[in-house]
Protein backbone atom coordinates (compact mmCIF):
# COMPACT_ATOMS: atom_id res chain seq x y z
CA UNK A 1 0.00 0.00 0.00
CA UNK A 2 1.38 3.42 -1.03
CA UNK A 3 0.40 5.45 2.06
CA UNK A 4 0.11 9.21 1.93
CA UNK A 5 -0.20 11.90 4.60
CA UNK A 6 -2.56 14.86 4.50
CA UNK A 7 -2.37 17.76 6.95
CA UNK A 8 -5.53 19.79 7.58
CA UNK A 9 -5.97 22.96 9.65
CA UNK A 10 -9.49 23.05 11.11
CA UNK A 11 -11.69 25.97 10.07
CA UNK A 12 -12.60 26.31 13.75
CA UNK A 13 -10.38 25.10 16.55
CA UNK A 14 -11.57 21.82 18.01
CA UNK A 15 -12.26 22.30 21.74
CA UNK A 16 -10.15 19.95 23.85
CA UNK A 17 -13.23 18.25 25.27
CA UNK A 18 -14.35 17.35 21.74
CA UNK A 19 -11.08 15.98 20.34
CA UNK A 20 -11.97 12.37 21.10
CA UNK A 21 -15.48 12.72 19.65
CA UNK A 22 -14.26 14.40 16.46
CA UNK A 23 -11.49 11.83 16.11
CA UNK A 24 -13.97 8.96 16.29
CA UNK A 25 -16.12 10.56 13.57
CA UNK A 26 -13.17 10.99 11.18
CA UNK A 27 -13.32 7.21 10.70
CA UNK A 28 -16.54 7.74 8.73
CA UNK A 29 -15.37 10.58 6.49
CA UNK A 30 -13.77 8.63 3.66
CA UNK A 31 -12.87 5.00 3.18
CA UNK A 32 -9.40 5.97 1.99
CA UNK A 33 -8.49 7.21 5.48
CA UNK A 34 -6.33 4.68 7.31
CA UNK A 35 -5.79 6.64 10.50
CA UNK A 36 -6.16 10.16 11.90
CA UNK A 37 -4.35 12.20 14.52
CA UNK A 38 -5.57 15.45 16.08
CA UNK A 39 -3.05 17.72 17.80
CA UNK A 40 -3.58 18.21 21.56
CA UNK A 41 -4.54 21.85 20.92
CA UNK A 42 -7.14 20.81 18.35
CA UNK A 43 -5.65 23.03 15.66
CA UNK A 44 -4.21 20.42 13.31
CA UNK A 45 -5.30 17.09 11.85
CA UNK A 46 -3.02 14.61 10.13
CA UNK A 47 -4.68 11.92 8.04
CA UNK A 48 -2.96 8.81 6.81
CA UNK A 49 -4.46 7.79 3.46
CA UNK A 50 -4.33 4.56 1.50
CA UNK A 51 -2.92 6.38 -1.52
CA UNK A 52 -1.96 9.91 -2.64
CA UNK A 53 -4.92 11.93 -3.88
CA UNK A 54 -5.24 14.17 -6.92
CA UNK A 55 -5.75 17.86 -6.10
CA UNK A 56 -9.51 17.79 -6.70
CA UNK A 57 -9.99 14.67 -4.58
CA UNK A 58 -7.87 16.14 -1.83
CA UNK A 59 -10.02 19.28 -1.78
CA UNK A 60 -13.19 17.21 -1.55
CA UNK A 61 -11.74 15.18 1.31
CA UNK A 62 -10.67 18.33 3.14
CA UNK A 63 -14.14 19.78 2.67
CA UNK A 64 -15.67 16.68 4.26
CA UNK A 65 -13.31 16.86 7.22
CA UNK A 66 -14.10 20.54 7.73
CA UNK A 67 -17.82 19.71 7.59
CA UNK A 68 -17.39 17.29 10.47
CA UNK A 69 -15.42 19.81 12.51
CA UNK A 70 -17.70 22.77 11.96
CA UNK A 71 -20.81 20.72 12.60
CA UNK A 72 -19.49 19.34 15.87
CA UNK A 73 -17.33 22.15 17.22
CA UNK A 74 -18.83 25.47 16.12
CA UNK A 75 -20.91 26.85 18.95
CA UNK A 76 -20.44 23.67 20.97
CA UNK A 77 -21.52 23.94 24.58
CA UNK A 78 -18.97 22.62 27.00
CA UNK A 79 -20.49 19.63 28.80
CA UNK A 80 -21.01 19.66 32.52
CA UNK A 81 -18.96 16.70 33.74
CA UNK A 82 -20.36 15.23 36.90
CA UNK A 83 -18.50 12.45 38.69
CA UNK A 84 -20.75 10.30 40.87
CA UNK A 85 -18.09 7.83 41.99
CA UNK A 86 -14.34 7.71 41.60
CA UNK A 87 -12.54 4.48 42.46
CA UNK A 88 -9.92 4.67 39.75
CA UNK A 89 -7.11 4.57 42.29
CA UNK A 90 -8.03 1.14 43.67
CA UNK A 91 -4.88 -0.98 43.57
CA UNK A 92 -4.99 -3.76 40.98
CA UNK A 93 -2.20 -6.26 40.32
CA UNK A 94 -1.88 -6.25 36.51
CA UNK A 95 -0.44 -3.59 34.23
CA UNK A 96 0.03 -5.03 30.75
CA UNK A 97 -2.27 -5.36 27.75
CA UNK A 98 -4.16 -8.65 28.12
CA UNK A 99 -4.85 -8.90 24.39
CA UNK A 100 -1.61 -10.65 23.28
CA UNK A 101 -1.98 -13.20 26.06
CA UNK A 102 -5.63 -13.78 25.13
CA UNK A 103 -4.56 -14.44 21.54
CA UNK A 104 -1.65 -16.64 22.65
CA UNK A 105 -3.95 -18.76 24.81
CA UNK A 106 -6.54 -19.10 22.06
CA UNK A 107 -9.00 -17.28 24.32
CA UNK A 108 -10.06 -14.98 21.52
CA UNK A 109 -10.21 -15.61 17.83
CA UNK A 110 -10.73 -12.74 15.41
CA UNK A 111 -13.20 -13.58 12.66
CA UNK A 112 -13.23 -10.08 11.15
CA UNK A 113 -12.83 -6.49 12.33
CA UNK A 114 -14.92 -6.16 15.47
CA UNK A 115 -16.05 -9.81 15.41
CA UNK A 116 -14.44 -12.20 17.89
CA UNK A 117 -15.15 -15.59 19.38
CA UNK A 118 -14.40 -15.95 23.08
CA UNK A 119 -12.87 -18.96 24.82
CA UNK A 120 -13.58 -20.65 28.17
CA UNK A 121 -11.84 -18.15 30.46
CA UNK A 122 -13.61 -15.11 29.03
CA UNK A 123 -16.90 -17.00 28.86
CA UNK A 124 -16.66 -18.01 32.53
CA UNK A 125 -15.64 -14.49 33.48
CA UNK A 126 -18.66 -13.09 31.66
CA UNK A 127 -20.85 -15.68 33.39
CA UNK A 128 -19.47 -14.53 36.75
CA UNK A 129 -20.40 -10.94 35.97
CA UNK A 130 -23.75 -12.07 34.61
CA UNK A 131 -24.59 -13.71 37.94
CA UNK A 132 -24.05 -10.37 39.61
CA UNK A 133 -26.11 -8.50 37.04
CA UNK A 134 -28.90 -11.06 37.39
CA UNK A 135 -28.76 -10.56 41.17
CA UNK A 136 -29.17 -6.85 40.54
CA UNK A 137 -32.15 -7.51 38.28
CA UNK A 138 -33.68 -9.85 40.86
CA UNK A 139 -33.32 -7.20 43.55
CA UNK A 140 -35.81 -5.14 41.51
CA UNK A 141 -38.00 -8.20 40.76
CA UNK A 142 -37.23 -7.56 37.08
CA UNK A 143 -39.11 -9.85 34.72
CA UNK A 144 -36.91 -11.77 32.28
CA UNK A 145 -37.29 -11.21 28.55
CA UNK A 146 -35.65 -12.60 25.42
CA UNK A 147 -35.41 -10.23 22.49
CA UNK A 148 -34.54 -10.92 18.85
CA UNK A 149 -31.24 -9.99 17.27
CA UNK A 150 -33.07 -8.41 14.34
CA UNK A 151 -35.12 -5.26 14.60
CA UNK A 152 -37.54 -3.85 12.01
CA UNK A 153 -36.37 -0.72 10.18
CA UNK A 154 -39.72 0.95 10.87
CA UNK A 155 -39.11 0.60 14.61
CA UNK A 156 -35.81 2.46 14.46
CA UNK A 157 -37.32 5.04 12.13
CA UNK A 158 -40.10 5.71 14.64
CA UNK A 159 -37.65 6.72 17.37
CA UNK A 160 -35.39 8.80 15.12
CA UNK A 161 -32.49 6.37 15.25
CA UNK A 162 -31.56 6.89 11.59
CA UNK A 163 -30.90 10.58 12.15
CA UNK A 164 -29.02 10.14 15.40
CA UNK A 165 -26.79 7.14 14.63
CA UNK A 166 -26.72 6.47 10.85
CA UNK A 167 -23.01 5.73 10.88
CA UNK A 168 -23.24 2.70 13.15
CA UNK A 169 -26.20 0.88 11.58
CA UNK A 170 -25.91 -2.74 10.45
CA UNK A 171 -28.42 -3.93 7.88
CA UNK A 172 -29.89 -7.39 7.42
CA UNK A 173 -31.38 -8.73 4.21
CA UNK A 174 -31.84 -11.98 2.28
CA UNK A 175 -32.02 -13.17 -1.29
CA UNK A 176 -35.20 -12.33 -3.12
CA UNK A 177 -37.45 -15.38 -2.95
CA UNK A 178 -37.00 -16.34 -6.58
CA UNK A 179 -35.75 -19.77 -7.61
CA UNK A 180 -33.59 -18.48 -10.47
CA UNK A 181 -31.93 -15.94 -8.18
CA UNK A 182 -31.34 -18.51 -5.47
CA UNK A 183 -29.93 -21.06 -7.92
CA UNK A 184 -27.63 -18.44 -9.45
CA UNK A 185 -26.41 -17.48 -5.99
CA UNK A 186 -25.79 -21.07 -4.96
CA UNK A 187 -23.74 -21.73 -8.07
CA UNK A 188 -21.73 -18.52 -8.25
CA UNK A 189 -21.45 -16.96 -4.81
CA UNK A 190 -17.86 -16.49 -3.72
CA UNK A 191 -15.80 -14.01 -1.74
CA UNK A 192 -12.97 -11.99 -3.25
CA UNK A 193 -9.59 -11.45 -1.58
CA UNK A 194 -11.09 -8.71 0.59
CA UNK A 195 -13.92 -10.93 1.81
CA UNK A 196 -16.52 -9.18 -0.34
CA UNK A 197 -19.33 -11.39 -1.58
CA UNK A 198 -19.58 -11.15 -5.39
CA UNK A 199 -23.35 -10.79 -5.49
CA UNK A 200 -25.11 -7.82 -7.12
CA UNK A 201 -27.22 -5.84 -4.66
CA UNK A 202 -30.33 -6.26 -6.82
CA UNK A 203 -30.41 -9.95 -5.91
CA UNK A 204 -31.16 -8.98 -2.32
CA UNK A 205 -34.58 -8.15 -0.99
CA UNK A 206 -35.31 -4.54 0.06
CA UNK A 207 -33.99 -3.87 3.54
CA UNK A 208 -36.72 -4.05 6.15
CA UNK A 209 -34.63 -5.22 9.06
CA UNK A 210 -31.45 -4.29 10.84
CA UNK A 211 -29.26 -5.92 13.44
CA UNK A 212 -30.37 -4.51 16.74
CA UNK A 213 -28.20 -1.74 18.21
CA UNK A 214 -29.61 -1.98 21.74
CA UNK A 215 -31.53 -4.30 24.03
CA UNK A 216 -34.04 -2.01 25.73
CA UNK A 217 -35.61 -0.75 22.48
CA UNK A 218 -37.34 -4.10 22.07
CA UNK A 219 -39.10 -3.69 25.40
CA UNK A 220 -40.26 -0.18 24.52
CA UNK A 221 -41.74 -1.42 21.24
CA UNK A 222 -43.39 -4.29 23.11
CA UNK A 223 -45.08 -1.70 25.34
CA UNK A 224 -46.03 0.67 22.51
CA UNK A 225 -49.63 1.93 22.47
CA UNK A 226 -50.30 0.52 25.93
CA UNK A 227 -51.20 1.87 29.34
CA UNK A 228 -48.75 0.66 31.96
CA UNK A 229 -49.75 -0.97 35.23
CA UNK A 230 -49.64 1.31 38.26
CA UNK A 231 -46.36 -0.18 39.49
CA UNK A 232 -44.58 0.35 36.16
CA UNK A 233 -42.54 -2.28 34.33
CA UNK A 234 -39.13 -3.60 35.32
CA UNK A 235 -37.45 -6.05 32.98
CA UNK A 236 -34.09 -7.59 32.25
CA UNK A 237 -32.62 -9.14 29.12
CA UNK A 238 -29.30 -9.93 27.54
CA UNK A 239 -28.82 -9.63 23.82
CA UNK A 240 -26.52 -9.24 20.87
CA UNK A 241 -26.02 -5.64 19.82
CA UNK A 242 -24.42 -4.28 16.68
CA UNK A 243 -22.74 -0.92 16.21
CA UNK A 244 -20.40 -0.52 13.27
CA UNK A 245 -17.40 1.56 14.27
CA UNK A 246 -15.27 1.56 11.10
CA UNK A 247 -11.60 2.26 11.89
CA UNK A 248 -12.44 2.57 15.57
CA UNK A 249 -13.09 -1.18 15.89
CA UNK A 250 -10.37 -2.34 18.23
CA UNK A 251 -9.88 -5.65 20.05
CA UNK A 252 -12.48 -6.33 22.73
CA UNK A 253 -12.59 -2.65 23.59
CA UNK A 254 -14.71 -1.72 20.60
CA UNK A 255 -16.62 -4.53 18.92
CA UNK A 256 -19.08 -4.50 16.05
CA UNK A 257 -21.01 -7.43 17.55
CA UNK A 258 -21.20 -7.40 21.34
CA UNK A 259 -23.54 -8.45 24.10
CA UNK A 260 -25.30 -6.27 26.62
CA UNK A 261 -27.16 -7.11 29.81
CA UNK A 262 -29.75 -4.52 30.67
CA UNK A 263 -32.11 -3.86 33.54
CA UNK A 264 -34.90 -1.67 32.21
CA UNK A 265 -37.36 0.60 34.02
CA UNK A 266 -40.56 1.99 32.50
CA UNK A 267 -42.92 4.10 34.58
CA UNK A 268 -43.16 7.52 36.17
CA UNK A 269 -40.23 9.91 36.25
CA UNK A 270 -39.63 9.28 39.95
CA UNK A 271 -39.88 5.51 39.49
CA UNK A 272 -37.24 5.50 36.76
CA UNK A 273 -34.85 7.97 38.37
CA UNK A 274 -35.06 6.37 41.82
CA UNK A 275 -34.45 2.89 40.44
CA UNK A 276 -31.57 4.08 38.30
CA UNK A 277 -29.95 5.56 41.38
CA UNK A 278 -30.62 2.49 43.54
CA UNK A 279 -29.10 0.31 40.80
CA UNK A 280 -25.98 2.47 40.80
CA UNK A 281 -25.64 2.20 44.56
CA UNK A 282 -26.09 -1.58 44.48
CA UNK A 283 -23.50 -1.94 41.73
CA UNK A 284 -21.15 0.22 43.76
CA UNK A 285 -21.21 -2.52 46.40
CA UNK A 286 -20.64 -5.25 43.81
CA UNK A 287 -17.68 -3.45 42.26
CA UNK A 288 -16.19 -2.78 45.68
CA UNK A 289 -16.45 -6.46 46.57
CA UNK A 290 -14.47 -7.49 43.48
CA UNK A 291 -11.96 -4.65 43.78
CA UNK A 292 -12.82 -3.13 40.40
CA UNK A 293 -11.14 0.20 39.60
CA UNK A 294 -13.59 2.53 37.86
CA UNK A 295 -15.33 5.87 37.83
CA UNK A 296 -18.96 6.82 37.16
CA UNK A 297 -19.25 10.08 35.27
CA UNK A 298 -21.71 11.90 33.04
CA UNK A 299 -21.41 11.14 29.34
CA UNK A 300 -23.21 11.37 26.03
CA UNK A 301 -24.12 8.89 23.32
CA UNK A 302 -22.03 8.89 20.12
CA UNK A 303 -24.50 10.85 18.01
CA UNK A 304 -23.52 11.44 14.40
CA UNK A 305 -22.20 14.83 13.35
CA UNK A 306 -25.50 16.45 12.30
CA UNK A 307 -27.14 15.79 15.66
CA UNK A 308 -24.09 15.59 17.88
CA UNK A 309 -23.81 19.17 19.08
CA UNK A 310 -27.42 19.51 20.14
CA UNK A 311 -28.11 16.01 21.42
CA UNK A 312 -24.85 15.75 23.35
CA UNK A 313 -25.44 19.15 24.96
CA UNK A 314 -28.99 18.15 25.87
CA UNK A 315 -27.87 14.85 27.43
CA UNK A 316 -25.17 16.65 29.36
CA UNK A 317 -27.42 19.44 30.60
CA UNK A 318 -30.07 17.06 31.87
CA UNK A 319 -27.54 14.48 33.15
CA UNK A 320 -29.29 11.71 31.26
CA UNK A 321 -26.35 9.35 30.93
CA UNK A 322 -23.64 8.21 33.30
CA UNK A 323 -20.95 5.82 32.18
CA UNK A 324 -19.08 3.27 34.26
CA UNK A 325 -15.54 3.80 33.05
CA UNK A 326 -13.12 1.04 34.06
CA UNK A 327 -9.41 1.70 34.37
CA UNK A 328 -7.17 0.14 31.74
CA UNK A 329 -3.79 0.27 33.52
CA UNK A 330 -1.79 -0.78 30.45
CA UNK A 331 -2.73 2.39 28.56
CA UNK A 332 -3.40 4.70 31.49
CA UNK A 333 -6.88 5.20 30.20
CA UNK A 334 -10.48 4.19 30.86
CA UNK A 335 -13.07 2.17 28.99
CA UNK A 336 -16.85 2.50 29.24
CA UNK A 337 -18.12 -0.88 30.45
CA UNK A 338 -21.64 0.11 31.38
CA UNK A 339 -24.04 3.00 31.76
CA UNK A 340 -26.95 4.32 33.77
CA UNK A 341 -29.42 5.92 31.39
CA UNK A 342 -32.57 8.02 31.60
CA UNK A 343 -34.49 8.90 28.43
CA UNK A 344 -37.08 11.17 30.03
CA UNK A 345 -40.42 10.53 28.25
CA UNK A 346 -38.83 10.29 24.79
CA UNK A 347 -39.92 6.69 24.15
CA UNK A 348 -43.18 7.19 26.02
CA UNK A 349 -44.15 10.01 23.67
CA UNK A 350 -42.84 8.51 20.44
CA UNK A 351 -44.28 5.06 21.08
CA UNK A 352 -47.42 6.08 22.96
CA UNK A 353 -46.54 4.26 26.18
CA UNK A 354 -48.80 5.79 28.82
CA UNK A 355 -49.02 5.87 32.56
CA UNK A 356 -52.42 5.12 34.14
CA UNK A 357 -53.09 8.89 34.29
CA UNK A 358 -52.64 9.12 30.52
CA UNK A 359 -49.31 10.95 30.51
CA UNK A 360 -46.31 9.56 28.60
CA UNK A 361 -44.19 7.01 30.48
CA UNK A 362 -40.57 7.66 31.32
CA UNK A 363 -37.88 5.08 30.61
CA UNK A 364 -34.38 4.28 31.75
CA UNK A 365 -31.97 1.41 31.74
CA UNK A 366 -28.81 0.12 33.32
CA UNK A 367 -26.61 -1.52 30.70
CA UNK A 368 -23.42 -3.56 30.92
CA UNK A 369 -21.17 -4.43 27.97
CA UNK A 370 -20.19 -8.00 28.77
CA UNK A 371 -17.09 -8.37 26.58
CA UNK A 372 -15.79 -4.99 27.67
CA UNK A 373 -16.20 -5.59 31.37
CA UNK A 374 -14.48 -8.98 31.11
CA UNK A 375 -11.64 -7.40 29.13
CA UNK A 376 -11.28 -4.54 31.62
CA UNK A 377 -11.26 -7.02 34.49
CA UNK A 378 -8.41 -9.00 32.90
CA UNK A 379 -6.58 -5.74 32.21
CA UNK A 380 -6.74 -4.97 35.94
CA UNK A 381 -6.29 -8.44 37.46
CA UNK A 382 -4.44 -10.46 34.81
CA UNK A 383 -4.38 -14.20 34.28
CA UNK A 384 -2.99 -15.43 37.60
CA UNK A 385 -6.30 -16.26 39.18
CA UNK A 386 -4.76 -16.73 42.63
CA UNK A 387 -4.31 -12.94 42.62
CA UNK A 388 -7.95 -12.32 41.88
CA UNK A 389 -10.30 -11.24 44.65
CA UNK A 390 -11.66 -14.35 46.44
CA UNK A 391 -15.20 -13.64 45.30
CA UNK A 392 -14.13 -13.82 41.65
CA UNK A 393 -12.23 -17.10 42.05
CA UNK A 394 -15.60 -18.85 41.77
CA UNK A 395 -15.01 -19.18 38.06
CA UNK A 396 -12.17 -21.64 38.80
CA UNK A 397 -14.67 -24.06 40.29
CA UNK B 1 -39.99 52.55 28.29
CA UNK B 2 -42.00 51.31 31.26
CA UNK B 3 -41.31 47.98 32.94
CA UNK B 4 -44.65 46.68 31.71
CA UNK B 5 -43.92 47.64 28.13
CA UNK B 6 -40.45 46.13 28.34
CA UNK B 7 -41.89 42.95 29.73
CA UNK B 8 -44.54 42.81 27.02
CA UNK B 9 -41.98 43.47 24.31
CA UNK B 10 -39.75 40.78 25.78
CA UNK B 11 -42.61 38.29 25.86
CA UNK B 12 -43.38 39.01 22.21
CA UNK B 13 -39.76 38.50 21.21
CA UNK B 14 -39.65 35.23 23.15
CA UNK B 15 -42.76 34.11 21.29
CA UNK B 16 -41.05 34.92 17.99
CA UNK B 17 -37.88 33.11 19.00
CA UNK B 18 -39.79 30.02 20.11
CA UNK B 19 -41.95 30.08 17.00
CA UNK B 20 -38.88 30.17 14.77
CA UNK B 21 -36.95 27.60 16.78
CA UNK B 22 -39.80 25.11 16.96
CA UNK B 23 -41.20 25.97 13.52
CA UNK B 24 -44.75 26.35 14.78
CA UNK B 25 -47.19 29.25 14.21
CA UNK B 26 -46.91 32.19 16.58
CA UNK B 27 -50.37 31.57 18.05
CA UNK B 28 -49.25 28.17 19.38
CA UNK B 29 -46.66 29.87 21.58
CA UNK B 30 -48.61 30.63 24.73
CA UNK B 31 -47.24 31.94 28.06
CA UNK B 32 -47.87 28.55 29.73
CA UNK B 33 -45.99 26.56 27.07
CA UNK B 34 -43.32 24.18 28.38
CA UNK B 35 -40.88 21.56 27.15
CA UNK B 36 -42.78 18.50 25.93
CA UNK B 37 -46.09 20.32 25.38
CA UNK B 38 -45.56 20.37 21.63
CA UNK B 39 -44.07 17.45 19.67
CA UNK B 40 -41.58 19.97 18.26
CA UNK B 41 -40.31 20.92 21.71
CA UNK B 42 -38.37 17.70 22.26
CA UNK B 43 -34.65 17.36 22.96
CA UNK B 44 -33.63 18.58 19.50
CA UNK B 45 -36.27 21.31 19.57
CA UNK B 46 -35.06 22.41 22.98
CA UNK B 47 -31.55 22.89 21.67
CA UNK B 48 -32.94 24.87 18.73
CA UNK B 49 -34.69 27.07 21.29
CA UNK B 50 -31.42 27.56 23.18
CA UNK B 51 -29.60 28.57 20.00
CA UNK B 52 -32.36 31.02 19.03
CA UNK B 53 -32.25 32.59 22.49
CA UNK B 54 -28.51 33.12 22.12
CA UNK B 55 -29.05 34.65 18.70
CA UNK B 56 -32.08 36.81 19.59
CA UNK B 57 -31.00 38.06 23.00
CA UNK B 58 -27.20 37.89 22.93
CA UNK B 59 -27.07 35.70 26.02
CA UNK B 60 -24.66 32.85 26.47
CA UNK B 61 -26.39 29.57 27.23
CA UNK B 62 -24.37 27.02 29.15
CA UNK B 63 -24.98 23.47 30.36
CA UNK B 64 -26.54 24.74 33.59
CA UNK B 65 -29.05 27.07 31.96
CA UNK B 66 -30.10 24.53 29.30
CA UNK B 67 -31.67 22.38 31.98
CA UNK B 68 -33.57 25.25 33.60
CA UNK B 69 -35.01 27.08 30.59
CA UNK B 70 -37.72 24.52 30.00
CA UNK B 71 -40.78 26.76 29.80
CA UNK B 72 -41.88 30.08 28.35
CA UNK B 73 -42.10 31.49 31.86
CA UNK B 74 -38.63 30.24 32.88
CA UNK B 75 -37.16 31.81 29.75
CA UNK B 76 -38.96 35.09 30.40
CA UNK B 77 -37.74 35.25 33.99
CA UNK B 78 -34.19 34.36 32.97
CA UNK B 79 -34.06 37.04 30.30
CA UNK B 80 -35.61 39.65 32.60
CA UNK B 81 -32.97 38.97 35.20
CA UNK B 82 -30.16 38.81 32.70
CA UNK B 83 -28.88 42.27 31.72
CA UNK B 84 -27.85 41.45 28.16
CA UNK B 85 -31.11 39.60 27.71
CA UNK B 86 -33.22 42.54 28.83
CA UNK B 87 -31.50 45.18 26.78
CA UNK B 88 -30.21 43.61 23.60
Amino acid sequence: MNLSMLKIYPAVAIPVHLIGEVHSKLAYVDERIVSAQISPAGDQIVLELKQPLADGEQLRLEEKVQRVIVSMAQGAIRPKVQVLEDHLDRPTPFTTDPLPELVHRGEISREADGIYTLGPLLTRLIDAFERRFLDLAASFSAQPYRFPTLIPARYLERVGYFRAFPHSLSFATHLTPDLDQIDAFAENAACDEHGNLNVPMQRFAPIQTLLSPAVCYHLYFTLADQILPQQGVTATAVGNCFRYESLNLQSLERLWNFTMREVIFVGSKDFVLENREVARQRMQGVFEEIGFAYRVESANDPFFIGEFRKQAAFQSAFQLKYEIRARLPFKNSTLAVGSYNYHQDFFGRHLNIRLPDGTPAHTGCVAFGLERIAFAYLAQFGFDQTRWPPSMQEILQ
Amino acid sequence: MTELALSSDLAQRIREALSLALQVPLDEITPDLAFGDLPQWDSMGHMEVMMRLEEFFGVEINADTIATLTSFEAIRQYLENHPSGATS
